[in-house]
This record gives C-alpha cells, sequence and structure tokens, in this order.
C-alpha cells in the first residue's frame, strides 16, 4: 500500500534526525513544540506536511508530546473553528477542561468541535518519539519501558543512545532494562562476536522479552557453515534453554497467585452462602442475585460520583471505597426482607427454600433487567485500582492485590464475629438447635434474620469486588451460583473455615489444570474431581459433628 | 384402588381420562378432518402437543424420584438430553449424503475434518440400538453416580447440588467441538426416521401417539409400581429413611434402582423429544432446564400420579402464552407463581381440592385446629417432613 | 399490530348487526391489501440483549416502507414471535409463523443454532429466511438467504489489515463453540498461506490423529470468568513484540477478558486486540477506556460518513422517539452491522418481490439469486447467486465514546460460505 510505504520512508528520515539531535535535547523549547504539535493535527491527511512538521518535533523534546500523545491516542483532540481566521483552534482536552494546544490557555469551548484522529502509522511514531524522551524520565517506571520498547525495535539506530545513557543509570532495575535493551538490539545488527556475547548475555540475564529474538537467531544460523555459527547456534540454544527453565519458574509462581486470586474469588461470592447454607441449612439459589445487587449498587454510585464530580477528579477515585459498605449494606438488607418475608416460613422445609428462593432468583434478574437494562453496564476501576505491579516476570494487577487481602479480611472478622460476639455465640446455638436455643431465651428470629442478612451482606460485598474484574449484568450471579455450592460443600457444611480452605484449593486446581487441559476441559476436570472427592469425604473437609441421625 | 384404571379418586380418574381422549382425538382430527375445519388440528399443534407429552414424561420421571422417593435431582434434564442425543445419533446418520456436504458423514464430521466414522458412531445406523442406547446411556449414568453417590450415603441437599453440577459438567463437555457431538450446534436438519420422512404428517402422528403410549405407559408402570410392596418402601424412604434401614433394608439398593428407572424414563422421553423438536444441543442439559423440571412438578403436584402432567402441560402452555403476550415480565410472572406454589400450595394443583377442604373444615369446627385433613386421598409430603423434622 | 384480535373484540362488543358486518367488510378489505411477514427474534432469555434490537430496527424498517407506499401495493403486517433464548422453541415458532400465520418471508434469528434448528422449517414449507448477523458460514440452504458476514467478510479482511501493518504472530481466542473454532480453523489455514509459521500461531494448536497440525486457538467455556492464565500466556506470547489477538469470545466473557487485558499492563499499541462479535450495541456494556485502540471488524460503523447512513440513523431516532410498541427502549440507542443487515435485507426482499412480481416465496429467492441491488447505509449490497451479499467491509477502531473510527475499507467484498481448504 501506498501510504505504508511513505510511512516508512518517513520513518527512516526521523530515524536519522532523532539520532543526530536527541542527545542536546536539553533546550526544550515549549512553544515551538507546541506549534509542531499543531501543526501536525492541522495537517491531517498530508503525509508530507505531517513528516516535516515530525522532523521538527524530533529536535524538541518537551515532555508535552508525551501528554499530546496520550491525549491524541484515547481521541481528546478537537479542532475548533474560527470565523476570523483560516486556521482553526486545536484544543485538547483533559477530563472535563479544554486546553488551546497552541498557548496552553484554558478554552471554554463552544458546541462546534470536530474531534481529530490519529492514524495508527503516526501514532507509532509519535510513541517511538515519546519514548525516546522518556529514556531520560525523571519516572524510572518509564524510563524501563521506554528502553524495553526500544530494543524491541532491533533499530541499530537507537544504540548509541541506549549506550550512551547506561552508564548514567544507577538504578539497578533500569540498568538490566538498558542493558537487555542494548543486547536485543546487537542480536540483530551487531558482529558476531557482539552477538556470542548478547545471546549469553541475555541467557544470563534469563530476558523473557528475548526469547523470540533468540529463536530468530537460532534459526538464522541453524544451517550456516560459517566460522562462528556453531558457537553461536549452541550458545544461542543454551540460553533459550536457560530462558525457558526460568519461565516455568515464573509460570509456577504466577500460577500460584493466580490460584490464590481466583480462590479469593471464590471465597468472597461462596462466604456468605457458607453461611446462610452452612449455618442456617438454608439452599440460597438467589444467592447469585445478591452478588448483583452488590455489583449494581457499586455501578449507581459510580455514576453518581461522575455526575457530581467527574471523571478523574481526585473525589472520583475515592467511588469504590464508598460503594464497599453500600454494597454490603443494600445485598443485606434485601436478605433481611427476604428472611421475614418468606424463608422463615420454609426453616423446616431446606429443599423447598431451594424452589422458592429460585422463584426469587428469575424474579430478581428480570427486575434487573427491566431497571438497567437487558445488557451488562460498564464500572470502570479507580486509578490507583488499575495497573499492575511486577515481580520478577510475575505480573499481579492491583485490583486482585487487593481482592486477595480484602479475602483474608472477611475471613477474620467474620471469625471474630462468630467467636467473639454474643451475637456470634447465639447464631451458633440456634444452629445447634434451633427450639432449644429459643427455649433457653436465644431471640432465634431475630439471631436469624442477622445472620441471613449477614451472609447476604458479603454476597454485595463480592459483587462489588467483582465489578473490578468482570461482568456488572442481570445474570452475572448464575455463573458464580454452582461453584459457590461447590465451595461450601467441600468444605465441610457448617464450616466456615473449610469453606476458605476448599475456595483456595479449587481456585488453586483451576489454574493449575488450566494451562495443561485447556479452560474447559479444566473446568470439567474440577467438577469431576469434587464429585468424586465427595465420594471418599461426603461431609466435605471438615464434617460437622452431631449426634443426629438425620444432619 | 381402581384395578382398571389406575387412579386413586374421581378427579384423577376424570383427567386421566381426558388426557387418554386427547391422546387418541388429536391424531384422528389431524388425520380425517380437513383443513379449514373449525375442528381441524394441523401438524403444527400435533406437534406442539407431542412435545408437551413428552415434557410430561420428564415431569412424571423427577416425581418417581422426588415425589416419591424424596430425592430431588436438579440433573433431570441430563438424562433426558443423553436419551435425545442417543436417537438423535441415529436420525443425523440417517442424513445420509442430504447433508452440505454430500458426505455419508455428518456435516459438522466432515468440517472437522473427520474422513471417517469414529468408533462408537457406527452401531447407530440400527434404529433399534439406538434406542436402546436412549434407554441404557442414561440407565448407566445414573447407576454410576447413584451407586457413587448413594453408598456414601449422599442425600438431600447434598444430593441436589451434586446432581446440579453433574449436568453442568455434562453441558460443558458436550459443548466442545472435539467431542464429535456437533458442538453448541448440536444436532438438527433431520430427514428420516424409521425410513418414513420426518417432515410428513404422517410421521407428526405416528411421534404423537408413540409419546402418548409412553406416557400412558409410564403411568400404569408408576401407579403398579406404588401399589407393590417396592412402592411403599419408596415412600418409607422419603419420609424417614433411618428408621427404613433399622428396619434392615439396604435403602441404597431401592434408591440406586429408583434412580436408574427415573433416568430410563426421562431419556425415552428425551428420544421421542428431539424427532418432533427437531434438535438436540447442549443447551437442553443446561442447569436452569433441570431447575424449569422441577418447577414442573412441584406446581402441578408433587407425590401424586396426574400433577406432574398437569404441571408440565400448564407450565408450558403458559410459557408459550406469556413469551408471546408478555416478553418483559414472564420470567417474573413465573417467579411469582413459583414462589406462591411452595408457600401456600405445597402438594401443587393438585392439592388445591384437598386444601380447600381443609380450610372449610378447618372454618367449621375451629375448635380443632390441629386436625389439618390429611385423610384424604394425596399424598402430603411436605406435612410428613415437617412432623417429623 | 394485530387487526384480527382487534376486530374480533369489536365483534364482541357490537351488539348491532350492522356494525358487525360493517367491520366484517374491513377486515376483508385488510386482509387483501397486508401481506404478513414474520420476525423471529429472542424478546427474553439470554439472546435478548442483543436480538431485541434487530426486532425494533425490523419494525422502523416495514413503517418506513409502508409509509412510500408499501409492496408491490400491499402494506407490510408484521407478526412478531418471540423465540425466548430457547432453541426447540425457535423451530416451534418458525412453524408458528410459516403454518399457522402463513407468513411470506421471515426475517430473524442470531445465533447459529437457532438458525439451523429453524432451517427444516423453511425448507419444509419452502418458505423464505432472512439472517442477518455474522456467522461462520459451511451452510447454504435453498430456503434461506445470509445477509450476514460470511468469514471471508469479517476475519480474513481483518487479518490482511494486520499482516499490512506489520503484525506477524497472532494469538488465536475465542468461546468454546462452533463460530470461533470455525473462523479459527480458517483463519489458520489463511495465516499459513500467507507465510505465518505454526509457531508464531498462538493459543494452543489441534492435531489430528496422525499428529499433523489442523487448527488453533484457545477457548473457553462460555461465560468465562477469569482469564488471568489466558492473558499471562498473551504477555509472554507478545513480549518479543509485533504480536495481535484475534478474539471470536462471545458476549459477556469479554469484559473479564479486556479488563484482565488493561490491568495486565497491555495497551493497544503493545497488542492490539480485534473482535468479531463487538459492535456498537455490544460497545455500550463494555468498559470503554479499556478497548480504546483496539479494532473491530464489520460491513457496517455507525459512523461512516454518508447521507444515507445520516438519514438511515436519523430516521431510525425519530421513529424509536414517536414508536408506542411495548418494550422498545427509546434511549441511548445505536445502530450496528447486524441491524443495517436486518434493514438491507428487508429492502433486498422488496426489490425481490418487485421483481419477481409475486409474493411466492421460491419465485423471490430466484429473483434474489439473479442478483438484486439496494444502496444502504453501508453502500450497495447486492445479492449473489450464492444466497449470500456483496459488499464493503470495514476494519474500525474503537473510541472512548463506543464508536469506531474508520481506518480502512474494503469495497464489494463478495460473501463466500464454504472457505475451508480453500486457502492451501
Amino acid at each position: 500500500m501506498n501510504l505504508s510505504a511513505v510511512r516508512q520512508l518517513f520513518t527512516l528520515a526521523l530515524l536519522f534526525a532523532i539520532g543526530a539531535s536527541i542527545s542536546e535535547t536539553a533546550h526544550a523549547d515549549e512553544a515551538g513544540t507546541r506549534a509542531l504539535l499543531v501543526e501536525i493535527v492541522h495537517a491531517d491527511g498530508d503525509d508530507a506536511r505531517q513528516q516535516l512538521a515530525m522532523e521538527g518535533l524530533a529536535e524538541e523534546g518537551d515532555p508535552i508530546i508525551g501528554t499530546f500523545y496520550e491525549a491524541y491516542r484515547s481521541g481528546n483532540i478537537f479542532i475548533k473553528k474560527v470565523a476570523s481566521s483560516d486556521s482553526p483552534l486545536v484544543l485538547m482536552k483533559d477530563n472535563k477542561d479544554y486546553t488551546n494546544l497552541l498557548t496552553g490557555e484554558s478554552v471554554t469551548p463552544s458546541d462546534e468541535l470536530k474531534p481529530s484522529r490519529a492514524g495508527r502509522g503516526l501514532r507509532k511514531d509519535l510513541k517511538r518519539l515519546v519514548d525516546l524522551l522518556d529514556l531520560s524520565s525523571p519516572d524510572l517506571e518509564k524510563r524501563i519501558a521506554a528502553a524495553d520498547l526500544l530494543g524491541k525495535s532491533q533499530n541499530p539506530e537507537y544504540l548509541p543512545e541506549l549506550k550512551a545513557r547506561l552508564d548514567k543509570q544507577t538504578d539497578e532495575k533500569v540498568a538490566r532494562a538498558f542493558r537487555e535493551a542494548i543486547y536485543i538490539c546487537e542480536l540483530k545488527s551487531g558482529s558476531d562476536t557482539e552477538k556470542l556475547a548478547a545471546v549469553k548475555a541475555l541467557g544470563e540475564m534469563k530476558s523473557l522479552p528475548a526469547k523470540g529474538f533468540l529463536e530468530t537467531v537460532a534459526k538464522e544460523y541453524e544451517t550456516s557453515t560459517e566460522p562462528g555459527a556453531r558457537a553461536l547456534r549452541e550458545s544461542t540454544r543454551k540460553a533459550i534453554r536457560e530462558i525457558d527453565d526460568y519461565q516455568k519458574i515464573v509460570g509456577h509462581i504466577g500460577t500460584l497467585f493466580r490460584g490464590l486470586s481466583l480462590g479469593s474469588v471464590l471465597l468472597l461470592v461462596a462466604y456468605g452462602l457458607a453461611i446462610t447454607f452452612g449455618q442456617m441449612g438454608v439452599i440460597n439459589m438467589a444467592h447469585g442475585e445478591f452478588i448483583a445487587i452488590g455489583g449494581y449498587t457499586v455501578y449507581l454510585i459510580q455514576n453518581y460520583f461522575v455526575n457530581t464530580f467527574g471523571v478523574g477528579s481526585s473525589a472520583y477515585e475515592w467511588y469504590f471505597v464508598l460503594s464497599l459498605p453500600c454494597a454490603f449494606l443494600a445485598a443485606a438488607l434485601a436478605g433481611a426482607l427476604l428472611e421475614k418475608g418468606m424463608i422463615r416460613f420454609l426453616y423446616s422445609r431446606p429443599l423447598e427454600s431451594l424452589l422458592a428462593t429460585w422463584g426469587v432468583s428469575m424474579i430478581l434478574q428480570q427486575l434487573f433487567r427491566l431497571q438497567f437494562g437487558a445488557a451488562n453496564v460498564s464500572v470502570s476501576a479507580p486509578q490507583w485500582l488499575s495497573g499492575s505491579y511486577s515481580f520478577g516476570g510475575v505480573s499481579m494487577s492491583y485490583s486482585r492485590i487487593f481482592l486477595v487481602a480484602f479475602a483474608f479480611l472477611v475471613i477474620i472478622v467474620t471469625w471474630l464475629l462468630m467467636n467473639r460476639t454474643s451475637w456470634g455465640l447465639h447464631v451458633r446455638a440456634t444452629m445447634q438447635n434451633r427450639q432449644m436455643a429459643s427455649s433457653l431465651g436465644v431471640p432465634s428470629g431475630r439471631v436469624n434474620m442477622l445472620t441471613f442478612a449477614y451472609g447476604s451482606g458479603l454476597a454485595g460485598l463480592a459483587g462489588a469486588f467483582i465489578s473490578q474484574i468482570g461482568n456488572v449484568g442481570p445474570s452475572m450471579g448464575q455463573t458464580y451460583i454452582v461453584d459457590s455450592f461447590m465451595v461450601v460443600v467441600v468444605g465441610g457444611v457448617g464450616n466456615l473455615f473449610g469453606a476458605a480452605l476448599s475456595s483456595l484449593g479449587i481456585g488453586m486446581v483451576d489454574q493449575w489444570l488450566q494451562p495443561i487441559l485447556g479452560p474447559v476441559m479444566g473446568k470439567i476436570s474440577v467438577l469431576i474431581t469434587i464429585i468424586l472427592f465427595l465420594q471418599f469425604k461426603p461431609g466435605g473437609l471438615f464434617p460437622s459433628r452431631s449426634r443426629s441421625l438425620d444432619d | 384402588m381402581n384395578r382398571l384404571l389406575p387412579v386413586d379418586n374421581k378427579a384423577e380418574g376424570a383427567v386421566f381420562i381426558g388426557l387418554l381422549i386427547l391422546i387418541a382425538a388429536l391424531p384422528i382430527l389431524n388425520a380425517f378432518v380437513p383443513e379449514g375445519n373449525a375442528l381441524h388440528v394441523s401438524s403444527f399443534q400435533l406437534s406442539v402437543w407431542g412435545k408437551y407429552l413428552c415434557y410430561a414424561v420428564l415431569a412424571m420421571s423427577l416425581n418417581v424420584l422426588w415425589g416419591y422417593t424424596g430425592l430431588l435431582c436438579l440433573g433431570q434434564c441430563l438424562f433426558f438430553a443423553l436419551g435425545g442425543y442417543a436417537f438423535g445419533m441415529y436420525l443425523m446418520l440417517m442424513i445420509g449424503e442430504l447433508g452440505a456436504y454430500k458426505s455419508t458423514l455428518p456435516d459438522f464430521m466432515v468440517f472437522l475434518g473427520y474422513t471417517e466414522l469414529p468408533a462408537h458412531w457406527k452401531p447407530f445406523y440400527n434404529p433399534f440400538f439406538a434406542v436402546a442406547a436412549a434407554l441404557l446411556v442414561p440407565g448407566l449414568v445414573a447407576f454410576i453416580f447413584g451407586v457413587l453417590a448413594f453408598r456414601s450415603r449422599i442425600k438431600g441437599v447434598y444430593f441436589s447440588i451434586l446432581t446440579q453440577a453433574l449436568t453442568y459438567a455434562a453441558a460443558l463437555l458436550f459443548f466442545r467441538n472435539d467431542f464429535t457431538f456437533g458442538g453448541n450446534n448440536g444436532f438438527t436438519d433431520f430427514k428420516f426416521i424409521f425410513g418414513a420422512d420426518i417432515r410428513s404428517d404422517g410421521t407428526a402422528r405416528g411421534l404423537f401417539i408413540a409419546s402418548g403410549a409412553l406416557l400412558i405407559g409410564v403411568y400404569w408402570l408408576v401407579a403398579w409400581l406404588l401399589q407393590t410392596k417396592f412402592g411403599k418402601i419408596q415412600k418409607a424412604i422419603r419420609d424417614s429413611e433411618n428408621r427404613v434401614r433399622f428396619s434392615g433394608y439396604s435403602t441404597t439398593h431401592f434408591k440406586v434402582f429408583i434412580f436408574v428407572l427415573s433416568a430410563m424414563i426421562a431419556g425415552m422421553a428425551g428420544a421421542l423429544f428431539v424427532p418432533q423438536a427437531g434438535i438436540i444441543n447442549p443447551g437442553e442439559m443446561w442447569p436452569t432446564k433441570g431447575l424449569d423440571i422441577v418447577v414442573w412438578v412441584a406446581v402441578g403436584g408433587r407425590g401424586t400420579k396426574i400433577g406432574p402432567i398437569i404441571g408440565a402441560v400448564l407450565v408450558n402452555m403458559l410459557k408459550s402464552w406469556s413469551t408471546k403476550a408478555y416478553p418483559d415480565t414472564w420470567l417474573i410472572i413465573l417467579g411469582f407463581l413459583f414462589v406462591f406454589v411452595v408457600l401456600f400450595m405445597p402438594n401443587g394443583i393438585v392439592g388445591l381440592w384437598a386444601q380447600g377442604k381443609a380450610f372449610l373444615a378447618r372454618r367449621k369446627s375451629k375448635t380443632s385446629p390441629a386436625d389439618t385433613g390429611s385423610t384424604d386421598d394425596t399424598e402430603a409430603p411436605g406435612e410428613i417432613e415437617k412432623a417429623t423434622s | 399490530m394485530n387487526y384480527h384480535s382487534d376486530i374480533k373484540a369489536k365483534l364482541k362488543g357490537s351488539l348491532t348487526g350492522l356494525l358487525a358486518l360493517a367491520s366484517l367488510a374491513v377486515s376483508t378489505v385488510q386482509a387483501e391489501e397486508t401481506v404478513k411477514v414474520g420476525v423471529l427474534h429472542s424478546l427474553s432469555g439470554t439472546m435478548a440483549i442483543s436480538e431485541t434490537s434487530l426486532r425494533d430496527v425490523l419494525l422502523f424498517t416495514f413503517d418506513e416502507i409502508n409509509a412510500a407506499g408499501g409492496v408491490m401495493g400491499k402494506m407490510i403486517e408484521p407478526v412478531v414471535v418471540d423465540g425466548a433464548s430457547d432453541w426447540p422453541l425457535f423451530a416451534e415458532k418458525a412453524e408458528q409463523l410459516v403454518a399457522q400465520d402463513k407468513t411470506v418471508v421471515t426475517f430473524g434469528c442470531w445465533t447459529s443454532v437457532s438458525r439451523k434448528s429453524v432451517l427444516p422449517v423453511y425448507e419444509k414449507y419452502k418458505n423464505l429466511l432472512f439472517y442477518p448477523v455474522q456467522y461462520e458460514g459451511e451452510e447454504m440452504s435453498p430456503n434461506i438467504f445470509y445477509t450476514a458476514e460470511a468469514v471471508n467478510q469479517q476475519a480474513i479482511p481483518a487479518v490482511d489489515y494486520l499482516l499490512e501493518e506489520g503484525y506477524k504472530k497472532f494469538y488465536l481466542i475465542g468461546t468454546d463453540y462452533v463460530y470461533p473454532q470455525t473462523t479459527n480453523l480458517v483463519l489458520f489455514e489463511y495465516l499459513q498461506s500467507k507465510g505465518i509459521p505454526v509457531e508464531s500461531i498462538g493459543g494452543g494448536l489441534r492435531k489430528d490423529d496422525d499428529g499433523n497440525v489442523i487448527s488453533a486457538g484457545n477457548y473457553t467455556p462460555f461465560g468465562h470468568s477469569d482469564f488471568q492464565q489466558i492473558v499471562a500466556e498473551i504477555k509472554t506470547f507478545a513480549a518479543s513484540g509485533d504480536a495481535c489477538v484475534i478474539n471470536t469470545i462471545n458476549g459477556d466473557a469479554n469484559v473479564p477478558f479486556f479488563k484482565e487485558f488493561a490491568a495486565s499492563g497491555m495497551t493497544s499499541d503493545d497488542c492490539p486486540v480485534v473482535s468479531f462479535s463487538i459492535s456498537e450495541d455490544e460497545f455500550r456494556s463494555l468498559p470503554a477506556e479499556d478497548l480504546i485502540g483496539h479494532l473491530g471488524c464489520w460491513t457496517y460503523f455507525m459512523s461512516i460518513d454518508s447521507p444515507e447512513n445520516k438519514k438511515f440513523i436519523a430516521d431510525f431516532q425519530a421513529w424509536l422517539a414517536a414508536t408506542d410498541v411495548t418494550g422498545v427502549v427509546k434511549e441511548d440507542r445505536v445502530t450496528c452491522s447486524p441491524m443495517v443487515l436486518s434493514y438491507n435485507g428487508v429492502y433486498l426482499w422488496k426489490a425481490a418481490v418487485e421483481k419477481a412480481g409475486t409474493f411466492d416465496p421460491e419465485a423471490v429467492m430466484a429473483a434474489l439469486k439473479e442478483g438484486v441491488s439496494f444502496d444502504g447505509p453501508a453502500g450497495t449490497v447486492t445479492s449473489q447467486e450464492n444466497h449470500h451479499l456483496t459488499k464493503n467491509v470495514y476494519i474500525g477502531e474503537t473510541l472512548e465514546t463506543g464508536q469506531f473510527s474508520i481506518l480502512e475499507s474494503f469495497e464489494n467484498v463478495e460473501g463466500e460460505p464454504f472457505l475451508k481448504g480453500t486457502f492451501k
């Protein structure tokens, strides 16, 4: 295609320009940069003009380029026609505020705004420019990411830049990223001795990104009979082996964390059920819909914050913290109503509580559909929960780390409630013998209601967390209902510690089987394993002890 | 009990005779009354009723298990679907070279790159093998699961949850394309059955009559079983399993037997359902389908012979009507109906008569509120459970 | 819509024979001047999310045609039934339409399994069905007309585009059912024919009994909610750069997938995801900020800048505002490819009826096979001999607003249902 040919030529030219200029980019001239950026937007559709502007841009080095790139990428650059002048204004939108890109002054936009979008090719070039700038960014994370990307491009033009900066890096992690980038570059363009050294070094560094490039080298020298080829071939293979071994270890650690995090999700969704089903003997098929109540509560609060404070405002960041107690309370309230209105008539008929709550589940699902629409609603994560923490090749997203921590908190709080409060004593007494407890003065009616409300509230909390990692929709609860029952049954009905253990166990087994058998067979195997497990331990991990035969 | 008619009281008899008339009359009205006449029954209506009859048999199979033995199986849809798949395999092979690829293999196999029929498909060229498989495969699955579950004394709610997990796992398995059963699309576009064109009116009548015969047959079987000693033990297990065991009976054997029998009945219903519905896919074994069947039985009246039939037909008619009349709210209607039935009509529609009588009796003699009138002819499992727990 | 029950009610209510006679006369006149057309979509159950929009657009199209004088002087009288996301029920409702209501054509179905379940009905009664949603192909019933995108009108152009952009590694992921499996099977052959080695196709390989690789892809159960493992795999796969993801995940499960993808730190600039099941309508329930810059490929986008499209959107919005059909959502509505393909289908049917000079389904199908054209919102579409459509294909990039910005278009791509084995 013609366009891409032009683009390639242009990129090449640009790279020479950068190579010549970037080392002395100290003279950051913001006004000049801004003018060039405006020119790029104006030149939309005219490749030659844009190329000229980009060349100019390469000689500037202002951080505004980074901000501009982000805005251009996400569609926050607008063009505003001005009656008095030929060239329209270019506006940049940040959250709700608009600034004039040329001057940096803030403006109030009229309604005549036309969005401007960057083509993919232009964006790629801009990104490369931003990366080069980021090589000397004060933000170490940015520096690492930039080095990583420039290395992967295997473009020899960047080598001097990277090498020149390597010595200045005091941080070990950053220095490593620079070295890695340099070696990956040399894999393609270096001499045979340089390649050999790079291969060895990358093997020792156990560089995961390098693996693909090493494989290319291995293929390249596979049949070559040149003198150094054999040594290079062998050390490449060795390096790949080393990286593979390391990758396996990383994989196992990753699986461990993923198992822990899936286990925590299961724990949150099943813990409420462990209380209503395990402690009270009520089979609540509407448990999944209480999860949905939690999810929708988060959605409503998010909307409230968006409308009142705006996305990206500092107050908005707190919406999720506020929604946790709200989700708990909303679901707990619904649970209390259900208990008062229906469940309490069914304590002696557990199978029928299953049927009636199935009816409730149908009603609630349809009510969600009527109220919020049949489609899922979209909930976005606050800034502090997005992104991930990387540790030696294993990446853990912040939302999941938070979730794991919260799951442990739930276990501890529930344990304290059950074992250190008089309410907990009452719950346990009522669970053991409802009639006896109430004849000894335990207000069993109220205890039942509160216990059910607490269990439902936990489901609401689970829904709040699921909103961060999954769907919020009318049937979101259905996804988890079979799994939650499995957790409770495997753990041993009535045993909260068992439920915690079994959810972690099921999470681990699931994540461990998935890479081997694939997601579908993995899930089937987990279900079959559970069914077989219960043949040998029908009471679950921790069967409840009772003298009654019919328990 | 009436020897000729397997019914316990007049109301039941009336419904049963009505059913017999319906089964006999619809095919006649379809075949002999010309189109355009008000009494004419179109083949379309006939096949709709044929499907209702299959659902009714399915509901009866669950009732044998739940209503009379107290085992609530949430995976009854699995046995229904397995029967359907078994017979569907025969129907798929009968398409022959009329498929999109003009191959003797079913289309989905050609597409997935099979060059010859997998070994487990070959016997299904024989329709009688397929019918036998529709009986035996569900029976075998029920046998294995039943032995495992009942031997380790899994019962009550645990049994329900595990059967749900079982059908869920099976559905996921059947959704896989590699499982050689057509994945999500399942089996469709059947052409011939026992050599006859499956789309002809005659076939529709034949299938309807077969479904009706199956219904009557299963009804007689259940009625006969109930009045034997076996049936009494069955009910005793429902009401108090431990007492039965202490009396020297091996309840495990009884339960396995009844579970297998119930699965086989469900399998037969599935086998007759598939040619009439024209499709079988893994959606039929999704856990919600299993709960649907429970709804039919509960609404009609569990533990009664006629209740499941009434429930299956009425709920499906209601669904058919309300999906058209109230597409937005029919789930709510169904949900409320269900909650209402559980809370206020523990014996379903069939139990209403007795409930009404008992209510009137209580109004008359307020002095003896303890007597709830359970002396009448219908069973009242809910009451019994309440008394024993 | 239901004139007859109206008339019946009038009959019952009226005491004078005169009135009864008069209304009878009205009903006969109406019966002569209308033609019954079936609408068969799920208005309840899991598929209602997507299919209700198609019901709406069909009713809008009928009103638009009726306002312009109908089809050959007859007004379209829609008969709407609900398939309730239940496949045996779909077959039952289809037969009800064809056998009881005597409709001459049906517009309907979304999932492949629903189409497969009604197919025998249309073949039995030699009636006609228009099917509007992208599908896996490998089917050509004499009684179905597929306005839908075939695999070569979606997946193949998308891959062409990605290859052109310089992507060298392809990770295939989808839900475990027929459409993703089929698409990936075809893509697997196609990628290899374009010189992409097997090692650069990610997601796991499927081998036949002799150990030959026949397909690829990673498949998840319906409604899968945990994509940690898969995203970790994609991240490793994409570590060396130049990788992209071909996504055929269905419906709901896209949300956890994209959330996990974004949380892992990958962006559309590192590793773009091209999706075939996410249109503007589905987009409304997805986390927009996690999807920016990812790609979509359809034969229509709402953002197409043409007078036909602007008129279509404006008219549809006006109809939504004015309509009193129950269950029509009026706020925040968008248009998307399946909707436009339904719309095109009705106009093609109208053109074919006028060409054939009769409503007889078989004559109409014959006219369609000869080729009729319609200038729709996404450009001209022409019916083909093989029951598919020639139409334009667009590649778009998702914006924060839930719209697609069009990057490239391919003109007049012919639909071809049988693709397996053609790229050797």
